[in-house]
């Protein structure tokens, strides 16, 4: 599906995943966020038999995983498949965007750093809400909108004052606002959205782009530029981002905002959530207080 | 050498990505097959491509890998 809303060129993000792969050692991101991710898993109190890795770069997530959520077979999927050689449970090749497994396969869907490379995020979790059996479980970790804003702003300074313009760098990012919102419309039942902010050390701002470079987070925008960039640009973007945010040490930061999504395919006997106005109790009463008239009539459905 | 072979289980869950209907595993060509969407996907040592661009048009002579 292309169309003037398509913004990710998807061959370049699957190109710069290829390369990615043979790059390596840029992953303590992608296995500390896999690491919370999988903290959430411990939460809950089911067995998973079968599950999916969505996702999977080169198998960071099924390292991790030593036995946990009772899962038995762990399927990897990635767009790219030198990406997937990498891992080593039932490996295959797949697009988020086109799934190739059948409805109600999955006892659980985890997918750890990649669903932000995305077109159609809502038509992509339906997907993988399909691919659940009823009353499967949808655990995710996807950058938020605040994910690298220190880069965004230096580099978009920087090309304007050396060039003077500016094209997309940094990919648009989910908010978490929406995030809850998106599973409800992709008919996923009691959703939950949250996110944690990151704040990763660099030496220096190029070490942080090769970094991104070696995770395959590498600018994959259609209305990209498709030229080099100018050294000239991404020194003085670095020069900007040690001015701007540097600490006394010299060192830089850098944010990541990683937004969870929990959530679960539908099923007959689910808890819930109760009608408004149908509480048998009042909160005032709990709470001790003197109740005060909202002024709005009590809901007429009621009773 | 043994050609590496496809696990039942995950042939068991594999749809055509396109169609969503069942797929024919060709042993011998190492492929995938969507007789709805007339494409083969190739398995490369013994990693299904389930990509659209990486299939093979079923009316079109087999063509080797690309790239």
């Amino acid at each position: 599906m292309e169309n003037s809303f398509t913004v990710f060129d998807r061959r370049a993000v699957r190109l710069h995943r290829e390369r990615a792969a043979h790059l390596g050692d840029g992953d303590f991101l992608l296995r500390e966020v896999a690491e919370h991710l999988l903290d959430r898993l411990d939460d809950v109190r089911r067995r998973f038999p079968l599950a999916l890795d969505l996702g999977c770069h080169t198998g960071q997530l099924a390292r991790l995983l030593n036995g946990r959520g009772g899962i038995e077979t762990l399927v990897q999927c990635d767009l790219a498949a030198a990406m997937v050689r990498g891992a080593t449970g039932l490996r295959l090749a797949a697009d988020e965007e086109a799934l190739p497994f059948r409805d109600g396969a999955f006892d659980l869907v985890l997918s750890c750093l990649s669903l932000h490379w995305v077109n159609d995020l809502p038509g992509a979790l339906i997907q993988a809400r399909r691919a659940l059996k009823p009353d499967g479980l949808f655990l995710a970790a996807l950058f938020g909108t605040d994910t690298a804003r220190e880069l965004r702003a230096s580099l978009m300074a920087a090309e304007l004052e050396v060039e003077g313009g500016a094209s997309p760098r940094v990919a648009p990012f989910a908010d978490v606002r929406d995030a809850g919102d998106l599973l409800v419309r992709a008919g996923f039942a009691l959703p939950v959205a949250d996110s944690d902010t990151l704040t990763v050390s660099y030496a220096d701002p190029l070490r942080l782009m090769a970094d991104l470079r070696a995770m395959g987070e590498t600018n994959a925008m259609r209305e990209r530029r498709k030229t080099l960039t100018r050294r000239e640009t991404l020194l003085r973007a670095a020069g900007l981002y040690r001015e701007r945010y540097g600490g006394a040490d010299g060192r830089v930061p850098a944010t990541f905002e990683v937004v969870f999504l929990t959530a679960w395919a539908p099923a007959a006997g689910q808890q819930q959530p109760l009608r408004p106005g149908s509480a048998q109790h009042r909160l005032a009463a709990a709470l001790g207080g003197n109740e005060i008239g909202s002024g709005v009539p009590a809901d007429p459905g009621r009773r | 050498m043994v050609s590496p072979t496809i696990d039942p289980k995950l042939l068991e869950i594999l749809v055509c990505p396109v169609t969503k209907q069942p797929l024919r595993y060709d042993a011998e060509a190492q492929e995938l097959i969507s007789d709805a969407a007339k494409l083969a996907y190739p398995i490369r040592d013994g990693i299904p491509i389930m990509l659209v661009d990486e299939a093979r048009q079923l009316d079109a002579e087999p063509v080797p890998a690309k790239q």
